[in-house]
């Protein structure tokens, strides 16, 4: 034990702080009356070693790579590898955002990250009278494994990671199974495959709502059919990632977003060992997706915190042995809900600071905004500009030459055991509802994150939360300094595709898929096991959804 | 004692995000008004409701880009209903060059990112 930590030593440290505060320290020059974290943690002027005095460096942070695996989860972090750049891509028919990702690949991307339109995030065709105004919207349409072949068409996906941004489990169901379909059919073993799909039960029943979605209990059924399918027959693919960065675009804090994502993979755990895995099996490939928001250190602490957490969790609770299950690993996006319409090239600053927050809180990937998503998809140079940011931060500012750099600053890590506090108390209390389903079910998750989406706005309009451009620093009559992007053609595109699929495809074939999926459903079997096979006879999105919610029904989600 | 304002808030098509409609449907049932939220719904549904609940105001949500196409046709429909009284407002991304056409097509008044709440609240208030 160091100095710093003796007894006497801190006792001494604590006079002569309140000296300092006393006499040195003018309260009175404070330009704020209440400084605290966007997650409302109160915050000192200073941080001295008593603030961490309770702490056992080797049972509270230990090394790198080893438990509790609050300094990274890798021995050597960025100096052995750093995070991967996975800037998110997705727009239009499958034809362009190919084009997109292989741009996006040439210009240095190390991965790809795929999202999907508007439509097919909740499973319905291009076509349906629902998605005619939004096919394309937002991600990229796929309504058959033609599609997919479509899109993935001359990129190595043996060799490089894939991140399918599924949302919905209902959208995942199917779009994964075509994903892997595709591979199949181009002679890529499923377990050569490496990806994540997000598959998210919240981000359908709470977070990115739809017109008709599945009651949660089924939704959740499904993103556990799809990691119980991974575990058994694509042990390198990651089934889920628990988007707690949606949950604090939806309005989260920061405490609410670790909790969130911890109880849903405590929920998720808690199932597939009831249905008969071994923790030491699926836990390992239960990866994390968490924001980086404007708070600096408070972003840094809660990567830190939730490592710790989770490690403890599986650890204790699921009594976890190999190394990856007790290891929280995610991916960041800096976050979108930061930016801003007016003056848009702030963002790219805003950006910057997001990411190095990530960064120095240990993601294993990252992606940058690019600064016009408050008004739009991103252009091709605002991509690219974004993905730049990216790799200044890596190449050139050299914070990836020590592990954990900020481990150890008192305040840091007093922020860090603060964040774990507040975290577990909201986990206890969502165990003691009976775990993160029937929290959605009766309506508590929505109006947490809805207390907390209109305080932040009230916070906001209130001038507590400054934001330049917006509250403070406007630029009368504004003129946007760039082009914006226009989606490309898209439904007539899909639209013709799918009628000339319909006048090919085996029509007895794609009804026997149809009641295979229904009788499965009816049965409680795998549903991921019935329709990776499906998917072969051009069955669509929209018709396997279709199939779905006719045997579980629809959930209105209690918003209002 | 005058009616307080009955206003409808609606996401368009298939938007998914629901924070800001969230927001502004709180702030204005704060703000003394009746307000009716709706999810997600497509124009004709929107405007059967509105009809049906005998609204003053439609709130029309989106950050997906389809406002060009789904938010002119509420306007529409209400035309065609005879009903154009009632005011449709939207709020959402919506890049500049859409606020003329969209204005121009009968929406009242587009409130786009970074919009202060009670700048929402005064307008709805003044609708008679």
């Amino acid at each position: 034990m160091s100095e710093i930590f003796k007894d006497e030593a801190i006792e001494k440290i604590n006079q002569k702080k309140d000296l300092w505060q006393e006499k040195v320290y003018n309260a009175g020059k404070e330009q704020k009356s209440v400084f605290e974290t966007l997650s409302g943690l109160p915050i000192e002027p200073l941080y001295t070693p008593a603030h961490i005095s309770d702490m056992d460096y080797l049972h509270d942070l230990g090394f790198p790579g080893d438990e509790p695996y609050v300094r990274g989860v890798h021995p050597t972090m960025y100096r052995g590898r750093t995070w991967t750049i996975r800037q998110l891509a997705g727009f239009g028919p499958p034809e362009e955002t190919n084009k997109r990702y292989k741009f996006l690949l040439k210009e240095g991307a190390t991965g790809i990250n795929g999202v999907f339109d508007y439509p097919t995030l909740r499973g319905y065709d291009s076509n349906d009278s629902y998605a005619l105004a939004d096919a394309g919207r937002g991600g990229v349409a796929i309504d058959t494994l033609e599609d997919m072949s479509i899109l993935f068409n001359d990129i190595p996906i043996e060799n490089i990671s894939s991140s399918l941004v599924t949302c919905h489990p209902i959208c995942n169901i199917s779009i994964q199974s075509m994903y892997f379909a595709n591979a199949q059919i181009r002679g890529v073993a499923l377990n050569k495959l490496s990806g994540t799909s997000q598959n998210d039960f919240l981000m359908e029943t709470a977070i990115t709502v739809a017109p008709e979605l599945l009651p949660p209990k089924f939704s959740f059924k499904l993103c556990c059919d799809a990691i119980e399918y991974c575990t058994k027959h694509a042990p390198r693919w990651n089934p889920v990632s628990f988007a707690g960065y949606n949950y604090r675009e939806a309005g989260c804090t920061a405490v609410q977003e670790v909790a969130f994502v911890i109880a849903n993979a405590v929920a998720c755990s808690r199932e597939l060992i009831r249905r008969g895995l071994d923790v030491d099996s699926f836990a390992p490939r239960l990866s994390f997706f968490l924001c980086a928001h404007s708070d600096f250190f408070e972003e840094v602490a809660k990567y830190r915190a939730a490592r710790r957490i989770w490690f403890r969790m599986m650890k204790e609770r699921f009594k976890a042995k190999n190394p990856r299950s007790l290891s929280f690993r995610f991916h960041v996006q800096t976050a979108g809900v930061a930016l801003t319409a007016q003056q848009p090239l702030n963002n790219i600053s805003r950006a910057a600071y997001h990411a190095l927050s990530a960064v120095l809180g240990g993601a294993q990937s990252v992606h940058i905004d690019a600064y016009d998503e408050a008004l739009c998809n991103p252009t091709e140079q605002s991509s690219l500009t974004a993905l730049r940011n990216n790799q200044i931060l890596q190449l050139e500012t050299r914070v990836t030459h020590t592990v954990d750099p900020l481990g150890g600053s008192y305040f840091v890590e007093s922020l860090t055991n603060q964040l774990e506090k507040r975290v577990v108390a909201l986990l206890e209390k969502i165990d003691q509802m009976g775990g993160i389903v029937k929290a959605v079910e009766s309506g508590w998750i929505h109006k947490e994150i809805s207390n907390s989406a209109y305080e932040y706005q009230q916070a906001i309009e209130s001038c507590n939360i400054p934001i330049v451009g917006v509250n403070c620093y406007q630029t009368e009559d504004e003129k946007l300094p760039m082009e914006l992007f226009e989606v490309p053609e898209t439904l007539h595109i899909q639209e013709e595709k799918l009628k000339r699929i319909r006048m090919k495809r085996d029509t007895s074939r794609v009804q026997h898929s149809l009641d295979t999926i229904a009788r499965c459903c009816d049965e409680g079997g795998n549903l991921m096991e019935v329709i990776i096979n499906s998917v072969r006879t051009y069955v669509t999105v929209g018709e396997i959804s279709r199939t779905i919610k006719r045997s579980y029904g629809t959930w209105d989600p209690p918003l209002f | 004692m005058k009616k307080s304002i009955r206003v409808v808030i609606a996401r368009l098509g298939m938007d998914a995000h629901w924070r800001g409609s969230i927001v502004v449907a709180r702030a204005l049932r704060d703000a003394g008004m009746e307000v009716i939220y709706l999810g997600n719904q497509l124009p004709e549904n929107i405007v059967e409701t509105a009809i049906q609940e005998d609204v003053d105001v439609i709130g029309l949500s989106t950050l997906s880009g389809n406002h060009m196409i789904l938010a002119p046709e509420v306007v529409r429909i209400l035309k065609e209903k005879e009903m154009e009284e009632k005011v449709v407002i939207l709020g959402g991304t919506i890049p500049p060059d859409d606020v003329t056409k969209l204005k121009e097509a009968g929406i009242s008044e587009i409130f786009g990112p970074g919009t202060p709440l009670k700048k929402i609240i005064e307008f709805v208030s003044g609708v008679e």
